[in-house]
């Protein structure tokens, strides 16, 4: 199976609650093109390294997707992602060859490499889960 | 002409990805490249930290992804 991890920075001027509408949106364009979503990690507002358009700040969020088979959905989702100017930032990045690669330099298991992504999203600060599911 | 002899004590260098068995670099972990971009935010290159090459490739990559990202910066100005 190939995983991918999916993370784009939103204009922070855009309030949460759309923020949450349009990563299920684009949830849904990935569940539609027969990917799952895996896990879902939301950062928050946070600062960002440098500015991009003169905003100081960024509201991050991060995707992990897994696919059966080669096609995905995800060249559409990043040209959608580049046509809204809301999203400062996005990168998709195919994590399966790299953690495999790790996993076999390690067998006891990497504990480094986010192989459990719903455990970890409970560390960071996220909305409360109830509020995304009934966007779905 | 006696040459004065400098003894220098080198601290042997380490390669931090191996002594801590970290196999996966991921480029969100700001904290961990942090200790590999200096003041000018460059990377910090092999000689200075000893990284192995199978380590410094990965790194490099993470710090490059990192920085599109806006999680660390290109440059101090």
């Amino acid at each position: 199976m190939r995983t991918y991890e999916l993370m784009f920075v939103v204009d922070p001027r855009v309030a949460d609650e759309d923020v949450v509408t349009m990563t299920q949106e684009y949830k849904n364009m990935i569940a539609a093109g027969g990917s799952q979503i895996t896990g879902e990690e939301n950062w928050g507002r946070r600062k960002l390294a440098y500015p991009i358009n003169k905003l100081n700040e960024g509201k991050y969020v991060l995707l992990y997707i897994g696919s059966e088979g080669g096609k995905t959905a995800l060249p559409e989702v990043e040209h959608r992602m580049r046509q809204n100017d809301k999203i400062l930032r996005y990168l998709t990045v195919r994590t399966d060859e790299d953690l495999k690669r790790a996993a076999r330099r390690q067998p006891a298991g990497g504990a480094a490499a986010p192989a459990a992504p719903q455990g970890a999203s409970e560390e960071r600060e996220a909305p409360p889960p109830a509020a995304q599911e009934e966007e779905a | 002409m006696a040459r004065a002899r400098k003894v220098f004590f080198r601290r042997r260098k380490v390669c931090k990805f191996c002594a801590d068995k970290i196999d996966y670099i991921d480029y969100k972990d700001v904290k961990l490249l942090q200790q590999f971009i200096p003041e000018r935010s460059k990377i910090l290159p092999r000689r200075i930290s000893g990284t192995c090459a199978n380590h410094q490739r990965p790194l490099q990559q993470a710090i490059k992804r990192a920085r599109h990202l806006a999680l660390i910066p290109f440059t101090t100005d």
